[in-house]
């Protein structure tokens, strides 16, 4: 998809509605590209992590940092996938069991989300649901940023603006400047990675 | 005889209990990021509802059932 305001600028309006989305979305912008990166990059080393799993589950003694997961099982950390998600290891007869646990620090709890003999396959698995999670966000951003808008300027048709947001949130890399106007002026000339 | 002025707590009425939470909201009272709130969602071990225009909501008897269960 090209840059929404290609072909026409924004209207001052559209630019104020704008600026004030992503005042009041500062949240979501902030953590959707960070958490949409992680996906990205857990798709994209899916075999090298997978490896360094099965490399961490075929020594002898057990390593990484042991956690007790919700089954009740002690499982040892191979790498950590997201922040407070890990890809965990346990030796098992004739192998190893592999699980993708959370931990939630503010109860304290470990929660096996998916496991199996197949640590890329666990590790697919994993990735396939995050990006379904990242899709439900997406599509609830889309319907909170239009009752915003339709709140905060009733009557108006801002469909622009709440499509330039999304659009930007879904594509943006992490920490750049959120501006209608200069994402317009830079887009004019440089061209925009989509 | 001197009486004792009411404090302003015992005038003050409780609200009543909210029936559902916003995302953000729900985020901040399990004490995780808003993608944890959406991958709860996703695996169905919150079951949303959806407000008037749509967007998601949490109600409050699915994170005491999340909390009660954890």
């Amino acid at each position: 998809m090209s840059n929404l305001f290609e072909h026409c600028r924004p209207t001052e309006l559209e630019d104020k509605a704008h600026a004030d989305a992503v005042r009041h979305f500062s949240e979501h912008l902030k953590q959707f590209p960070a958490s949409r990166e992680a996906v990205d990059r857990l798709e994209r080393d899916l075999a090298k992590i997978g490896l360094a799993a099965n490399v961490a589950a075929s020594k002898p003694t057990p390593s990484g940092n042991s956690i007790q997961a919700d089954d009740g099982a002690q499982w040892h950390k191979s790498v950590e996938l997201m922040e407070n998600i890990f890809l965990c290891h346990r030796p098992i007869m004739g192998g190893a069991d592999y699980a993708v646990v959370e931990h939630f620090p503010t109860r304290g709890t470990n929660e096996i989300w998916n496991r199996g003999g197949n640590a890329v396959e666990v590790l697919r698995m994993f990735a396939q649901e995050q990006r379904q999670a990242l899709q439900i966000w997406t599509e609830d951003m889309g319907v909170q940023m239009k009752e915003f808008l339709a709140e905060k300027f009733p009557g108006q048709d801002l469909s622009r603006v709440a499509n330039a947001f999304i659009h930007k949130c879904t594509t943006q890399a992490v920490s750049q400047k959120h501006s209608l106007t200069s994402d317009h002026a830079q887009n004019q000339s440089r061209g925009v990675r989509i | 005889m001197e009486t004792i002025p009411k404090t302003e707590a015992s005038t003050i009425p409780t609200p009543p209990e909210r029936l559902a939470y916003s995302i953000q909201e729900a985020a901040d009272m399990l004490g995780v990021n808003y993608f944890s709130v959406y991958r709860l969602i996703q695996r169905g071990k919150l079951k949303p509802c959806r407000a008037l225009r749509g967007k998601l909501l949490v109600p409050r008897t699915e994170l005491l059932k999340l909390l009660a269960t954890e």
